[in-house]
């Protein structure tokens, strides 16, 4: 017979053939009476609910046992208050993180300028209808400043980041530079120390006193600055050879008005500066040495040819 | 996402439960072992208390295999064994209307049978009266005792071998 054959046909695990072997054996008779009598019976009670209710006042709610013991038995009901305070804190540190990781951010309006400190102390003078955004709490790691428009930036000594644009990323290392990037412009002048801009894979240095300019998706060649600081942080706004279409936008953004053209080139460069807080003052420095005649009506600014009306 | 949470031990609502299913199984292995009912008590409580007091250490699915290898270790102890007494299960207490000489008979034939458990070693009568009387699978069976399926059919086979062998005085 089989291996085990009695664990087996308890099993009903026997084939009909060695079962009706099994039960011819003298012996089955009295395994089939052991069985049946075991059936009958059963092991001493047992109440799992005394039991635990025992338990747990012996040895979960008797602090004593804790210390006599020098085991870590914890009282269960002690559980209660201390998740309540769990949550409290998790929800805390929670929020805490939420509002700490998000970025500081900076959004200037039109006519409207702003200056910010950074975490490492340096400092951001952000022109009108410009956003700069960046970290705080990863400073230390993420070393990066996010900037749509133009803004100037004083680099504390020995502090180093990158600005982040659309059109390319400037890494600077205690400088002072400005970044613009507005519509089919980017340009980067450096006013002091070194920067490096790169642009589309391409990196370039910029020594103090010089200018990167990114006119339509091209690289075009401008004079140095000459002025210490850009001349917008002064109220001014200033350009050389400049498309008309970037000066005009650039009025609009400091004026807070919309300027509408009329048979006007506004490709056409212009060099010259306007007044940042005088629209008719800053309206003239653009159309006296252009021969442009302009009409103000409330917000709206029309600005065309002399010759063509 | 294919994370698979364990529940916490240490919450009680988990502990309760993991006492609820498993205090008799282990109470009555014990019993098995040494036919004392104090003994087995002791023994369940104690093993219980291990796994409170390792709640962190113990996964809530390893707690089952957890309280089983500590009853064993704990038992070890301990080693002077009693006579298992079981007993009728009230519903053939009830159903049946037997006659004295019968019961009588049935009485002997019971007495019998459990000097023959005794004579039983410790292993294999564990495994037979948890399957016989607790109704646990062989495979349970093995798991609890951290041993093969076949080790136990083993010890089940012998144990009914042996019984009957005794009982029918060979």
């Amino acid at each position: 017979m089989k291996d085990n054959f009695l664990a087996k046909w308890l099993n009903d695990e026997l084939e009909s053939s060695e079962l009706q072997e099994l039960q011819k054996t003298p012996e089955f008779e009295s395994y089939n009476k052991i069985i049946s009598t075991l059936d009958k019976l059963e092991a001493p009670a047992f109440d799992e609910k005394a039991a635990f209710a025992s338990f747990k006042s012996n040895y979960l709610a008797t602090p004593q046992i804790k210390e006599e013991k020098e085991t870590k038995v914890i009282k269960m009901n002690v559980w209660k208050p201390i998740l309540r305070i769990a949550a409290v804190v998790v929800l805390a540190v929670g929020f805490y993180t939420y509002f700490n990781t998000l970025d500081t951010s900076v959004a200037t309006d039109l006519a409207q300028m702003s200056e910010i400190t950074l975490p490492d102390n340096s400092e951001v003078i952000v022109n009108a209808g410009s956003e700069i955004s960046f970290n705080k709490n990863s400073w230390n790691e993420n070393r990066e400043v996010n900037l749509k428009g133009e803004a100037f930036f004083k680099v504390a000594k020995g502090q180093k980041f990158d600005v982040v644009t659309t059109d390319g990323i400037v890494s600077v290392l205690g400088t002072q530079f400005n970044v613009n990037n507005r519509e089919g412009l980017f340009q980067v002048t450096c006013y002091e120390g070194l920067v490096s801009v790169a642009h589309k894979g391409q990196v370039t240095k910029l020594p103090a006193g010089t200018a990167f300019t990114v006119l339509n998706g091209e690289v075009v060649s401008k004079e140095s600055p000459t002025t210490q600081v850009p001349s917008w942080t002064i109220n001014e706004s200033s350009f050389k050879s400049m498309p008309l279409g970037i000066v005009i936008a650039e009025l609009e953004r400091q004026h807070n008005v919309v300027i509408e053209t009329q048979n006007l080139d506004l490709n056409k460069n212009f060099t010259g500066n306007f007044s940042n807080n005088d629209v008719n003052l800053a309206l003239k420095s653009i159309s006296i040495p252009l021969n442009l005649i302009f009409d103000i009506q409330d917000k709206k600014v029309i600005l065309y040819a002399e010759n063509n009306k | 996402m294919s994370e698979v949470v364990i529940p916490n031990v240490c919450e009680e609502a988990v502990f309760g439960n993991i006492y609820m299913t498993n205090s008799k199984a282990i109470y009555r292995y014990i019993y098995y072992k040494c036919g004392d009912e104090d003994k087995a008590n002791d023994v369940a409580q104690e093993s219980f208390l291990k796994l409170w007091e390792n709640c962190k250490k113990v996964a809530s699915d390893k707690a089952k295999a957890f309280l089983y290898r500590v009853a064993n270790n704990l038992f070890l102890n301990d080693v002077k064994s009693k006579k298992i007494a079981l007993k009728y299960a009230k519903q053939s207490e009830n159903v049946d209307n037997e006659s004295p000489e019968y019961v009588l008979e049935e009485k002997e034939y019971k007495d019998k049978l459990e000097r023959a458990l005794a004579r039983l070693t410790e292993a294999e009568r564990t495994a037979f009266l948890m399957n016989r009387i607790d109704g646990k699978k062989y495979k349970e069976i093995a798991e609890m005792l951290d041993i093969s399926v076949k080790a136990v059919e083993k010890r089940i086979h012998k144990a009914l071998q042996k019984l009957r062998e005794t009982i029918d005085g060979i």
